[in-house]
């Protein structure tokens, strides 16, 4: 394993609603290396979501202190996380959220287009499976399909974080495998470092580190000894 | 690049409101650049004619002055130039013609280079002191179907004249001839004016040889003409001053202007709203844009597009708009431009002269779209700036739909469907939207209410009350001058084509209230006139009262006077013209065309010390064989050489070139209910469009659940139509205020615009608004039998 590539200490996230206010996070301790596959488990409103924004620079903690490399995500200003956002990481959804009026092909030009060392779209499009789909709109793929393009999408912009967000939660076990596959896959081949989020604790098998929400904080951190291949997992 | 593909795609996909935003915007940029470049125009056009021809900033009416007196006035402070005129109406005798025609002769004073008022020649002969030869403009020229050198017969001083036409031109005091101070239109069938050698005029009229009854003066710079007014009025004491007045005050001056200057209203009103509405289109569907697509704003954020970046993305939709508008506006609004004012040019005969084209309107057309949109699309979309990455990524938090206060009448609830209940309580959840739609069919149903009333109301009344009315003879025998009325009036009801004959005086006075004063016409009427009628504001008869003057609107208005207040009165006419009488107001009257003061006639006489007079006498026909226009023709024909009838006109010829008028004015009219038409029905449209788009999901579930896309869009009329009720109610007083400013804005001292409004005009503008929602909602219907139900539910992000 590598160098640390994101150290997260102490970090609070709170909301406000009116006069309540919910902490989502009650200061959570982490590291992700480079080159990694990390699990983040937890049950539903445990706060995931959460962390992978402020992890993905979408969202800035209300406490603690973030680093990614030299970069302190939490003391910078919209101009700088935007920056951030644009060059070191990669988003995959539960739900694909491509753009619907956007081809396939197109949907991966739009992160091409303001990234600084993009990747070649075709290729993309064909290590994702899809070489022949290109000019296809969203609404004429598949589910599984769509992930795929998103990967691309999420890629092609050649961050060195790809998080995701339970990347299989709308698919079902075989497209769900290909999806998981094609992320290690891509880890592998671009040395990527990628966090997947998701309550499914089979999932986990894959990963090099998991780490256990509960409640808006760390419960436990554990390294899988053992990965077992994406193509193995199953639920 | 990849965005701009997402933003036609997205455009396509709503093809209908983004194309009528841009056809309003090409409509407003089309109207806004042919009208102001057509009024350009023709203020070069007249600014040019003013410059070249030496136009008069100054005016002077005299009873007569002899011409040698000239070289005093000349060397008076604040004058640089002055000219003597005398100038004399007389009529044209041609057999072939009933109707009567008259020329105005102005004389020219052939050894003066540079004279003021000057006149163009635009083809034809010099003009010599030795022949009985004259110059003559171009409308009476062309609308007489005159030709060079032809002879035509004038009876000057009571005897028939020969005076051939050598040229044709045109001169800045008459670019917009008017006879008298009671038209509004030229008639240049039977009127124009004529221009001859100051010698050859003094041979036509002994009695005023080597004098003029004119002056037209320019002013030195820096000269203030109040200072000069006050002392030529001392100067010209001695040689009756009727009257000094500026170029502002010259009729045909004040008419062009005030014609150049409605042009320039149009040229901002007509695109102002239509631009405004354009503007409102586009924040609606890009607000509404913004907030479907939540969720793809979020992604975008997600990778990395900064605020800014997604901003424009969405601003360029209406830069976009702007740009083709502005370009494809701007071109046919100039190539528009010419048309137009050829149109003008020829409507005023005024001499052609074209700004040509210019980047510079190309450019403003651009600009006034950017910014019109730029603030519209702006407003729309800069709720991106405020919506955090992480928060576009969630769906908006649902609105909270409420019951509304009336769901509290248990009655009302009960006669409402299901449909009715969302229909309602969507109006209350999109307020911006229930408020642009409020908006627009209001102010469209006041357009259609406004417009139609002042087709049917306001201009007929405008137009044919004074002739139709009040002034209610079959013809008026003016006098050349004062002549005893008593004998005047027996001599005429002798006659067997008279009924009856009324004496008139209408003499020039000069009313002065506090520090304000008017120069005016005072006519005097018998108190029992039957064929001049003064009428109240309803309409009843008011008697010519011994006792005060009855003044019109205006009149009061400009001296601020009412009825009881005291006005002094000088005028030529008075026994002693040094000195001034007081009269009392005793009522104020509307008056449409011109501004007067009326009194009975022998109350009149007693105030100016004189005894009985009159200036002309209102005739009425006798009943008998032929029609009343042979019978006037017979009265003309009597006294067709006499010495003391300057001429006999014909209340019919005003009626036929009021009704004339009428029908060009009449398409114009059309026109404008025609916009208030197409206006109502693209609001409601386009409402219905985005509704249609807005809740597509919704509506497409309403489809799954079994009901019929009638039912479906029942559910957006009747929210139309709901709302449609209270808009209409509040688009009638808003009709009301619109035709009061209208009515305000468009009167002058010459000419008053009633603001008449009844039943029957907001029962047009109710019809017509309740016809445009219905043909808009069938346009909707169509859209909505083609939608998609499993395309709308899965377009979901
Ligand atoms: N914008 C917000 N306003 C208020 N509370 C919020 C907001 N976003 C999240 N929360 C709360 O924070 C907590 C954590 O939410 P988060 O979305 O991170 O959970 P999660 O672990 O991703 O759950 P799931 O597995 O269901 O996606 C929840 O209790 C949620 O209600
Ligand atoms: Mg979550």
């Amino acid at each position: 394993m590598g160098a640390t590539l994101i150290s997260a200490e102490d970090i609070k996230k709170r909301y406000e609603m009116g006069q309540v206010h919910v902490y989502a996070l009650k200061g959570v301790n982490f590291t992700l290396r480079e080159k990694e596959l990390v699990v983040v488990l937890g049950e539903s409103g445990s706060g995931k979501t959460t962390l992978v924004n402020i992890v993905g620079g979408m969202d800035r903690p209300t406490e603690g202190r973030l680093h990614f490399g030299q970069i302190a995500l939490h003391d910078c200003d919209e101009a700088a996380l935007t920056d951030y956002r644009r060059n070191q990481v990669g988003f995959i959804f539960q739900f694909y959220n491509l753009m619907p009026n956007l081809t396939a092909r197109e949907n991966i030009h739009l992160a091409v287009e303001i990234a600084r060392d993009p990747l070649n779209v075709e290729e993309l499009l064909r290590q994702v499976g899809l070489g022949d789909r290109g000019n296809h709109f969203p609404s004429q793929l598949s589910g599984g399909e769509q992930q795929r393009v998103a990967i691309a999408r999420a890629l092609a912009k050649n961050p060195r974080l790809l998080l995701c967000d339970e990347p299989t939660g709308a698919l079902d076990l075989p497209t769900g495998r290909q999806i998981l596959s094609l992320l290690s896959e891509f880890r592998d081949r671009y040395g990527k470092t990628v966090v997947i989020i998701t309550h499914n604790t089979n999932i986990s098998r894959m990963a090099d580190r998991i780490v256990y929400l509960k409640d808006g904080k760390v419960e436990w951190v554990k390294k899988n000894e053992k990965p077992i291949p994406a193509e193995e997992v199953s639920w | 690049m990849t965005l701009r593909r997402k933003m036609l795609r997205d455009m396509r996909a709503n093809a209908g409101s983004y194309l009528a935003c841009l056809a309003l915007v090409v409509i407003g940029v089309v109207a806004f650049l042919s009208f102001s470049i057509a009024r350009d125009n023709m203020v070069l056009s007249k600014e040019s004619l003013y410059r070249e021809e030496n136009f008069a900033d100054g005016f002077a009416e005299l009873a007569a002055m002899p011409e040698h007196r000239l070289r005093k006035i000349r060397r008076m402070a604040g004058i640089r130039q002055a000219s003597g005129r005398l100038i004399r109406d007389v009529q044209v005798h041609d057999p072939e013609r009933e109707a009567s025609v008259y020329l105005r002769l102005v004389s020219l004073d052939l050894e003066e280079t540079d004279r003021l008022n000057d006149v163009r020649l635009l083809e034809g002969e010099p003009l010599s002191d030795k022949e009985m030869r004259c110059w003559i403009d171009g409308q009476f020229f062309e609308a007489n179907r005159l030709e060079l050198d032809q002879e035509l017969e004038i009876i000057a001083g009571g005897r028939t004249r020969e005076l051939v036409v050598s040229g044709v031109g045109i001169c800045p005091e008459f670019v917009y001839p008017l006879r008298t101070e009671s038209e509004i239109y030229v008639n240049p069938e039977q009127f124009g004016v004529a221009f001859l050698p100051d010698k050859i005029m003094w041979s036509l009229f002994p009695e005023m040889d080597r004098a003029f009854n004119s002056l037209a003066f320019s002013l030195e710079d820096g000269a203030e003409f109040q200072d000069v007014k006050e002392e030529l009025e001392i100067e010209l004491e001695r040689y009756g001053v009727i009257e000094v007045y500026p170029r502002e005050d010259q009729t045909s001056h004040f008419i062009l202007t005030e014609e150049i200057e409605v042009i320039g209203t149009m040229a901002t009103f007509f695109p102002v709203m239509i631009l405004s509405i354009a503007a409102f289109i586009i924040y609606i569907v890009l607000k509404r844009l913004v907030e479907q697509q939540r969720g793809q704003i979020g992604i975008l954020k997600a990778f990395g597009y900064s605020s800014r970046a997604i901003l424009l993305h969405y601003f360029s939709y209406s830069l976009t708009l702007a740009l083709i508008g502005g370009a494809a506006g701007g071109l046919i609004g100039m190539w528009l431009a010419g048309p137009l004012t050829d149109l003008l040019y020829e409507f005023f005969h005024l001499p052609e002269v074209y700004a040509g084209f210019s980047v510079r309107h190309l450019l403003l057309s651009l600009g006034i779209c950017l910014a019109v949109l730029g603030f519209g699309g702006y407003h729309g979309c800069k709720t991106v700036l405020r919506l955090e990455p992480a928060e576009a990524m969630r769906p908006p938090a649902p609105k909270g739909a409420k019951k509304f206060f009336l769901e509290k009448i248990p009655f009302f609830t009960s006669i409402l469907t299901i449909q009715g209940k969302m229909a309602i309580r969507n109006l209350f959840r999109s307020r911006s939207r229930t408020a642009f739609v409020f908006l627009g069919i209001a102010v469209s149903c006041a357009m259609v209410a406004f417009t139609w009333a002042l087709a049917t109301e306001s201009m007929p009344k405008f137009m044919f009350q004074p002739y139709q009315e009040v002034m209610v003879y079959d013809a008026r025998v003016n006098l050349e001058n004062p002549r005893p009325r008593k004998a005047g009036r027996e001599e005429l009801e002798r006659l067997a084509e008279v009924a009856r004959a009324e004496p008139l005086v209408e003499i020039p006075v000069k009313l002065i209230h506090r520090w304000r004063e008017e120069n005016v016409a005072a006519i005097g009427l018998l108190p029992e006139s039957r064929l001049y009628n003064i009428l109240d504001k309803d309409g009843n008869r008011i008697v010519a009262s011994d006792d005060g003057l009855i003044l019109s609107e205006r009149l009061a208005e400009n001296l601020g006077a009412a009825p009881g207040s005291t006005l002094e009165l000088e005028s030529i006419f008075l026994r002693d013209p040094d000195r001034t009488v007081k009269v009392a107001v005793v009522a104020v009257v509307p008056q449409y065309i011109g501004m007067n003061a009326y009194m009975g006639i022998a109350g009149l006489e007693d105030l100016l010390r004189r005894g009985e007079f009159a200036t002309a006498f209102l005739v009425e026909t006798a009943p008998g064989p032929g029609t009343v226009r042979d019978r006037v023709a017979g009265l003309r024909e009597r006294y067709r050489e006499s010495d003391f009838v300057a001429g006999v006109d014909e209340r019919e010829d005003l009626v036929a070139l009021m009704e004339e008028q009428w029908e060009t004015a009449g398409w114009v009219i059309n026109l404008y209910v025609l916009i208030g038409v197409i206006f109502s029905f693209s609001i409601i449209y386009v409402s219905s469009l985005i509704v249609l788009s807005e809740r597509n999901r919704e509506l497409a579930s309403l489809r799954v659940l079994g009901m019929t896309s009638r039912e479906v869009f029942s559910v957006i009329t009747f929210e139309q139509w709901f709302l449609a009720f209270f808009a209409v109610i509040a688009g009638l007083p808003l009709a009301r205020l619109i035709m009061n400013a209208f009515a305000r804005q468009w009167s002058t001292d010459m000419y008053a615009m009633p603001a008449e409004m009844s039943a029957g005009s907001w029962l047009a503008g109710i019809a017509m608004t309740v016809i445009s929602i219905w043909a808009a909602q069938r346009f909707t219907l169509r859209k909505i039998k083609r939608l998609e139900i499993v395309e709308a539910l899965k377009t979901g992000e």
